[in-house]
């Protein structure tokens, strides 16, 4: 039997739910096991820095990297996914763009410290105690990673070879990913691991020969029809402009895309194609209705850049933009 | 004082680390839980419509 491939798997700025979804893979789990030693996976086993710090460079044959780049920590580990791996995969919308971490970009850290430490309603903390990157405690010396000034994707920070995209990653996708690797068949470096088109175009609803968008309602305020599209309806979403291979998850439920698989080929700026998508779709005689029209869209920044921030041209939008030195 | 870390704390979501400081007679004087990891729910869920924040907050833990 050949030599087996080894596997590692690392979180950084992120929920778990790209764990999950490796686990929701099943019984190919069990394929998994038979081809490959998984090495380093802490949200599973106990695994510590020096684990994956003792493996050889390039002894991982595929790491998988998700969650944003937030931390000094995180920005370690992604060097260090690097050093090891072989191949490395931007596991997660997250990785791929920065996902919903990201839209903290909106505002500077130390507007989100003060939010989360100061003003939030359960929050005490009359001395206003702030995490410190080094605190010297009765007892000897306690240290933090420091908080970057914004989320990062992870090819901002290091070389990435394929991304795996989804919040979470669908799992027919993860064993495409597994095959692509067991077979020795890997796709160009930079491939997304997913389909090639629009939501769109592997949606079911029903939609008019040009897609029409004559207003924007919220959706509780709409009986949905769950034959016909959802932009015709008035509910956003955002899948003229999401790569397509979750089967349309969200649409089938009755939710609006929000654009987690990330942008179609070639789309620098998700958020700008599909504001360009959204607004080309609007029937408005004359510029007051198209204002009329589009003004009824209640957050387009949220909607836009829902999991794609870290990855947009505006960088940081509010507040003084500090540049991180790492 | 002898210091015994543990980082990160594994088999869960989320960050944490433990430093746990140890007297001359080797005994816990005192043990610290660190929480190294920041996102901003708090605040980049604010101005959003109440009705996506459910499709938001998920993403503080998926397990």
């Amino acid at each position: 039997m050949p030599e087996k491939f080894k596997f590692a798997f690392m979180p950084s700025a992120s929920c778990g739910g790209c764990e999950i979804a490796i686990v929701d893979i099943d019984e190919v789990i069990l394929k998994v096991a038979e081809l490959a030693d998984i090495v380093y996976w802490p949200t599973v086993l106990d695994f510590k820095d020096k684990d994956l710090e003792a493996i050889p460079d390039g002894g991982v044959t595929v790491g998988f990297y998700n969650g944003a780049v937030r931390n000094t920590h995180d920005v370690y580990h992604a060097k260090l996914m690097r050093q090891k791996s072989q191949v490395l995969v931007a596991f997660g919308a997250c990785a791929q763009m920065g996902g919903i971490p990201s839209l903290g970009n909106f505002w500077t850290t130390e507007e989100i410290a003060h939010r989360m430490y100061d003003t939030v309603p359960s929050v005490v903390n009359p001395e206003g105690t702030r995490p410190q990157t080094t605190f010297d405690a009765p007892e000897g010396e306690l240290t933090l990673p420091r908080a970057m000034e914004r989320s990062y994707a992870l090819d901002q920070v290091v070389d990435v070879d394929y991304y795996l995209p989804g919040c979470p990653p669908q799992v027919k996708w993860i064993v495409a990913a597994v095959e692509a690797v067991a077979s020795g068949e890997l796709p160009p470096k930079g491939t997304v691991i997913a389909g090639t088109k629009a939501v769109c175009d592997e949606c079911p609803r029903e939609r008019s020969e040009e897609k029409q968008i004559t207003e924007f309602k919220r959706i509780h305020l709409v009986e949905n029809d769950p034959e016909k599209c959802l932009l015709e309806q008035g509910i956003m979403c955002c899948g003229p402009a999401t790569r397509d291979g979750c089967e349309a998850a969200c649409v089938v439920a009755g939710q609006g895309c929000r654009g987690c698989f990330g942008p179609t080929d070639n789309v620098n700026d998700m958020g700008a194609k599909l504001a360009s998508a959204i607004a080309s779709l609007v029937i408005a005689d004359t510029q007051e209705e198209a204002d009329r029209v589009l003004g009824q869209l209640d957050d387009p920044a949220g909607y836009f850049y829902r999991f794609g921030l870290a990855k947009s041209m505006l960088g940081v939008q509010r507040g003084e933009r500090k540049d991180d030195d790492e | 004082m002898r210091k015994i870390e543990i980082d990160p704390i594994s088999r869960l979501e989320g960050h944490g680390k433990i430093a746990i400081f140890l007297d001359d007679a080797g005994d816990v004087a005192n043990a610290y839980l660190q929480i190294p990891e920041l996102r901003g729910f708090e605040q980049f869920c604010v101005g959003r419509p109440v009705e996506e924040v459910p499709r938001i907050t998920p993403r503080i833990c998926g397990v």
